[in-house]
C-alpha cells in the first residue's frame, strides 16, 4: 500500500477553554494532501478535564499514535517544537482589580523604598525614621508602628516570589526555585555528556 | 552666575538620569515585575506597573531630599511598612536565586525533596531575625 507523506508541526504553545475536546487541528500545523490533511485535522488527540488542573503537555509521540490509529498508511514528517504546552484558561474571578491595585502599591512603595536606601547609604533605621517623620510629622527614633509590619512583610514576599506556602501553592506554574534546580541539572547533565564521553577525546580535568 | 546655575542644573539632571536608569535596570535583573503579573496573570496591566515604580522613585527621591512633613495619622505607616516589606522580602528571595545558593545546597547534601524545609527556614528566619533587629537589637546601637 502506497504511504502518504505528511509535514506536522506542533504549535508551542495553545490557550484553550476548560473542558475541551482538543483535535489536531488545534495543536498543529499540517502540510500535504489536502484530502489527508482535511482528515487528519478532526482526528481527536486529547480531552481536557478538571484534573489537569492549568498546564497539559502533549508529546508528539502521542499526536503520531493517534494518527496511525485512525490511518495506518500516512507517514508522519515531524517539523519544530515536539511537544505543545497547553494551558487551560478557567474564567477568570474578579480579583483581578484587587490585584492590581495591590502589585501597583507594593511596586510603588518598594520602588520609593529602593530609592530612598539609595540615598542614605543603604541604612535602612534612618530610612524608617525619616519615613515615619515625613508621614507622621513625629520624631521617632524607633517607629517600630512602620517596622513591626515590615518584618512580617518581608515573610510574605519571599513566600510570594517562591510561590510556595508549606504544602500550598498558588497555581501549578513552577516556582522560579523549581526552574533554577531543573537549570542547575541540565548544566550538569551537559558537563557530563561533555567530559564523559570517551567518543569526545575529552579527557576529565 | 546664571552660567553656574545652568552647570549645576545640568550636573544634577545628569546625576538623575544616571541613577534613574541604573535604578531600572537592577529592579529588571532581579524580575519582580514579571513574578507578580505572573502570579495576578495581569499581562495586560504591566504598564501601569513601570508608571508605579517610576512615580514611587520621584516621589520618594523628592520627599527624602526635601524632608517635608505630611502629619497624617499614625496608622498610615502601616500599611507602608507592610508593602516596604514585602517588596524587599520579594527583593531578597529574587537575590538568593540569582546567587544559586539552594540548588547547590539541595544537591550536595541529597535534600531536594526537603527543599521546602530549607525555604521555610530562610523566610521564618528573616521574619524573626528582622523583628529581634528592629526591637532589641538596635538599643544596643543607639548613641
Amino acid at each position: 500500500m502506497e504511504s502518504e507523506m505528511i509535514y506536522l508541526r506542533l504549535r508551542q504553545k495553545k490557550k484553550v477553554p476548560p473542558n475541551q475536546e482538543l483535535l489536531i487541528r488545534d495543536i498543529a500545523q499540517l502540510i500535504g494532501e489536502d484530502a489527508y490533511c482535511a482528515k487528519v485535522e478532526e482526528i481527536p488527540i486529547y480531552q481536557v478535564t478538571k484534573e489537569d488542573k492549568n498546564l497539559v503537555v502533549i508529546d508528539v509521540m502521542k499526536v503520531i499514535t493517534a494518527i496511525h490509529c485512525v490511518m495506518t498508511n500516512i507517514e508522519v514528517q515531524v517539523v519544530g517544537p515536539t511537544q505543545t504546552i497547553v494551558e487551560v484558561q478557567y474564567p477568570k474571578k474578579k480579583l483581578a482589580p484587587v490585584y492590581f491595585v495591590f502589585i501597583w502599591f507594593l511596586l510603588f512603595i518598594g520602588a520609593a523604598l529602593a530609592i530612598m536606601n539609595f540615598h542614605e547609604d543603604v541604612s535602612m533605621r534612618e530610612v524608617h525614621q525619616q519615613i515615619y517623620k515625613i508621614v507622621t510629622g513625629i520624631d521617632n527614633p524607633k517607629p517600630l508602628l512602620l517596622q513591626v509590619p515590615y518584618s512580617f512583610g518581608l515573610g510574605i514576599g519571599m513566600v510570594l516570589f517562591f510561590n510556595h506556602l508549606f504544602k500550598k501553592r498558588f497555581n501549578e506554574e513552577p516556582s522560579p526555585l523549581e526552574v533554577e534546580m531543573f537549570n542547575y541539572q541540565q548544566d550538569l547533565d551537559q558537563y557530563v555528556i561533555v567530559h564523559e564521553n570517551d567518543e569526545n577525546g575529552h579527557k576529565k580535568p | 552666575m546664571n552660567a553656574q546655575f545652568l552647570l549645576v542644573m545640568l550636573i544634577g539632571f545628569a546625576e538623575g538620569i544616571a541613577v534613574g536608569a541604573g535604578f531600572v535596570a537592577f529592579l529588571s535583573v532581579l524580575g519582580i515585575i514579571p513574578r507578580l503579573t505572573q502570579l495576578s496573570k495581569t499581562w495586560h496591566l504591566i504598564r501601569f506597573y513601570e508608571w508605579g515604580i517610576i512615580i514611587g522613585a520621584v516621589v520618594a527621591s523628592w520627599l527624602s531630599l526635601r524632608n517635608p512633613t505630611l502629619n497624617l495619622p499614625k496608622f498610615v505607616v502601616v500599611p507602608i511598612g507592610l508593602g516596604a516589606g514585602v517588596f524587599i522580602g520579594m527583593l531578597a528571595a529574587a537575590l538568593t536565586e540569582v546567587l544559586n545558593v539552594l540548588p547547590i545546597l539541595t544537591k550536595r547534601i541529597g535534600f531536594i525533596d526537603k527543599i521546602l524545609f530549607l525555604l521555610m527556614a530562610i523566610v521564618l528566619g528573616k521574619v524573626f531575625g528582622s523583628l529581634f533587629h528592629w526591637t532589641i537589637f538596635v538599643n544596643g546601637g543607639v548613641k
